[in-house]
C-alpha cells in the first residue's frame, strides 16, 4: 500500500508538469503568463502557416525520413552479421556498434561541428543525416538482432531446399515474419532523428533547422509563443502513439484470452 | 552457429555468392562508422593536443582553471544527486508496476512511456512556463504564505528537479526490466516462513532487484553528465554543467582546443564509468535475452 502511494505520488509528478504545455497554446498572452488570460487558435495557425515554423518542420520530417533509410540499410546487414555468422573481431565490432550510444551528445556535436566543417558539410541536410545515422545505428541493431535471435532459421533452410534462391528467400521467408521488427527499428530510427536536439542545435543551419533547433532558439532568444502549440502538437502525437500502442496490447490480449 | 551460405544447397554464383560473404553484411556499417563516428572524435582528440600549439596545454587550462574544475565537479555532483533522487522516486514505480497484475500498475506503465517518449525541449519548456515569474510554482509559493516568493528560474533547483523529471522515465524502465522477471513466488515462500512483508522485501526483492538498480544508475547518470539543454535553458549560468562550458568554449570563445580537451574530459569520464560497470557487468549482454 506505502508503495502504491509513493508510486501514485511519482506518476503525478511525471504526468502533470508537462500538461501545461496545452493551456499555455490557447494562451492570449505573449509571455509566460499562467494561468492564461484568455484563450484562442492563433498559435496553431501560426505553427501551420509561419515559414518559420513550417521551414523546421519540413525539414525534420526530411532528414528524420532520410536518417531512417540510411540507418535501416546500414543496421540490417549488420543484425544478421551478428546473429547468423562467425567472425574475426565480432566483439570489437559489437562493442564499435553500441559505441555512438555512450558518446555524449554534446561532444558528438562539437566532433561534428569541427568535422563536417572541415569537410565543407556544416549547415547541409546531409551532415544532419549522417550523424543521426549514427546515433540510430545502435538502436535499430539492438532491436533487429533482438528480433532475429528469436527467428527459427529453419524456415530459410526449408525455403532453400526447396528450391528458392537466396534473394526469394530473403523476400517470401524472412522479410515477412521479420516485418514488425523492421518496422519498430524504422520507427524508432525516426523518432531518435526527430527529437534530437543538441547535435541538430550546432550543425544544422538556418536553413536547415531542424524543429527541435527551431524550438531551442525560441526558447532562448526571441521567446516565440508559437513554442507552446509546437510543444503541444508533439505532445499530441506522443499521446496518441502511445494511446495506440496501450490499444493494440489490450486488443491482443483479449483475443489471446479467447482463444 | 552455421553461416548464412550453408543455407542454400550446392554452389554459389556471381553476386548471389558476393551478397552471402559475411564480409558484405557488416563491412557497410563498419566503414561508415570508421568515417562517421570514429573519425570525428579521433579529430578532436587530435585537436586537444594540437590546437593551438602542440602539447598537453589545453588540459593543463582546463585543470588549472578553477573555474573548469568547479564546472567539472558541479557537473558530477548534478549527475550523482540526479540519479540518487531519480532511483529513489523510480523504484516504487517499477516495483508496483512489476508485482501487481493490475489496471494501476498498467496505467502506471503507460504514464511512464508518454514520459519518456515525450521530448525533452517540449518537457523543458514546460517546466519554465511552470517556474516563470507569477508562474504555478511562484503562485502555490505565495497561497502557501511565501511572500514574496524567490524567484525560481534560472536557478539550480529548478534544473536539478527538471532533469530528475526527465531521467525518472529511463530509471524506472531499467528497474521495471529486471524487476519482472523476479519469480514472485520468492516472495509469498518469505512470507510462508514469517517474514513480515518489509523483511521480505529487504531480504528478497530488494537484493533480486540490484542489477535493475546498478543498469539505471549507470545510464541515468551517464546520461545526466552529459546534458545539455536543461542546464542551458532552467539552470543558473553559475552552475554550469560541462556540456554548457563545451558550447561556450566553442561558440563564444572560438576556443576549439579547450572545447576538445573539455569534451575529452567528459567522454574519458563516461567510458571509465562505463568500463567499470562493464567490467562487473558484462555489455555483452545486451545482445541476448
Amino acid at each position: 500500500m506505502f508503495a502504491r502511494v509513493l508510486a501514485f505520488l511519482t506518476a503525478n509528478f511525471l504526468f502533470w508538469p508537462t500538461l501545461i504545455v496545452v493551456p499555455m497554446s490557447f494562451s492570449t498572452s505573449v509571455s509566460l503568463q499562467f494561468p492564461p488570460p484568455g484563450y484562442w487558435w492563433g498559435y496553431y495557425s501560426a505553427f501551420f502557416s509561419q515559414p518559420n515554423w513550417t521551414g523546421p518542420m519540413l525539414n525534420s520530417i526530411i532528414t528524420a525520413t532520410a536518417t531512417m533509410v540510411l540507418t535501416m540499410l546500414l543496421a540490417t546487414p549488420a543484425a544478421f552479421a551478428l546473429v547468423r555468422l562467425n567472425f574475426r573481431g565480432k566483439k570489437l565490432f559489437r562493442l564499435l556498434l553500441i559505441m555512438p550510444l555512450l558518446v555524449p551528445h554534446i561532444v558528438l556535436a562539437f566532433a561534428y561541428y569541427s568535422y563536417f566543417g572541415k569537410l565543407g558539410l556544416v549547415q547541409t541536410y546531409a551532415a544532419i543525416v549522417l550523424a543521426h545515422a549514427c546515433i540510430a545505428i545502435p538502436v535499430a541493431t539492438l532491436i533487429l538482432t533482438a528480433a532475429l535471435q528469436s527467428f527459427d532459421s529453419n524456415l530459410e533452410r526449408a525455403a532453400a531446399s526447396l528450391g528458392a534462391t537466396p534473394l526469394t528467400t530473403f523476400r517470401t521467408v524472412t522479410l515477412p515474419v521479420m516485418r514488425p521488427a523492421f518496422l519498430v527499428a524504422a520507427f524508432f530510427t525516426f523518432i531518435n532523428s526527430f527529437d534530437e536536439s543538441v547535435i541538430a542545435l550546432f550543425i544544422s543551419g538556418r536553413d536547415t533547422a531542424t524543429l527541435p533547433r527551431q524550438m531551442f532558439n525560441s526558447f532562448s532568444m526571441d521567446a516565440d509563443p508559437v513554442i507552446a502549440a509546437a510543444s503541444s502538437i508533439l505532445f499530441s502525437l506522443v499521446l496518441a502513439g502511445v494511446g495506440m500502442a496501450a490499444a493494440a496490447r489490450l486488443v491482443r490480449a483479449r483475443l489471446a484470452a479467447r482463444a | 552457429m552455421p553461416a548464412l551460405a550453408s543455407t542454400s544447397t550446392g554452389p554459389l554464383r556471381g553476386a548471389a555468392r558476393l551478397v552471402q560473404s559475411p564480409v558484405f553484411l557488416y563491412l557497410p556499417v563498419l566503414l561508415f562508422l570508421a568515417v562517421f563516428f570514429v573519425a570525428p572524435l579521433s579529430m578532436i582528440a587530435w585537436m586537444s593536443v594540437t590546437e593551438p600549439g602542440i602539447g598537453l596545454g589545453n588540459y593543463a587550462a582546463f585543470f588549472g582553471s578553477g573555474r573548469s574544475l568547479r564546472v567539472l565537479m558541479n557537473t558530477v555532483l548534478t549527475a550523482g544527486l540526479v540519479t540518487v533522487c531519480a532511483v529513489l522516486i523510480a523504484y516504487p514505480v517499477a516495483y508496483v508496476a512489476a508485482t501487481s497484475q493490475t489496471l494501476f500498475g498498467a496505467a502506471l506503465l503507460l504514464i511512464v512511456a508518454l514520459s519518456f517518449w515525450t521530448n525533452f525541449l517540449v518537457r523543458t519548456y514546460a517546466w519554465m512556463v511552470i517556474f516563470s515569474n507569477n508562474g504555478p510554482a511562484q503562485s502555490l509559493l505565495v497561497t502557501l504564505g511565501w511572500q514574496p516568493p524567490p524567484r525560481l528560474l534560472y536557478t539550480y533547483f529548478a534544473s536539478t528537479l527538471a532533469m530528475t523529471q526527465m531521467l525518472t522515465p529511463l530509471m524506472v524502465f531499467m528497474l521495471y526490466a529486471v524487476m519482472r522477471r523476479i519469480d514472485p513466488g520468492l516472495l509469498r515462500a518469505a512470507n510462508s516462513l514469517g517474514a513480515t512483508p518489509l523483511r521480505g522485501f529487504l531480504t528478497v526483492f530488494l537484493p533480486l532487484s540490484a542489477p535493475g538498480i546498478i543498469n539505471g544508475v549507470t545510464l541515468v547518470f551517464i546520461t545526466c553528465m552529459g546534458f545539455y539543454v536543461t542546464p542551458i535553458l532552467i539552470g543558473s549560468p553559475r552552475d554550469m554543467m560541462i556540456s554548457g562550458l563545451i558550447a561556450e568554449q566553442m561558440e563564444q570563445f572560438l576556443d576549439f582546443g579547450g572545447a576538445s580537451a573539455s569534451s575529452m574530459i567528459l567522454l574519458a569520464l563516461t567510458l571509465v564509468l562505463f568500463s567499470i560497470y562493464n567490467f562487473f557487468f558484462d555489455i555483452e549482454k545486451i545482445w541476448s535475452r
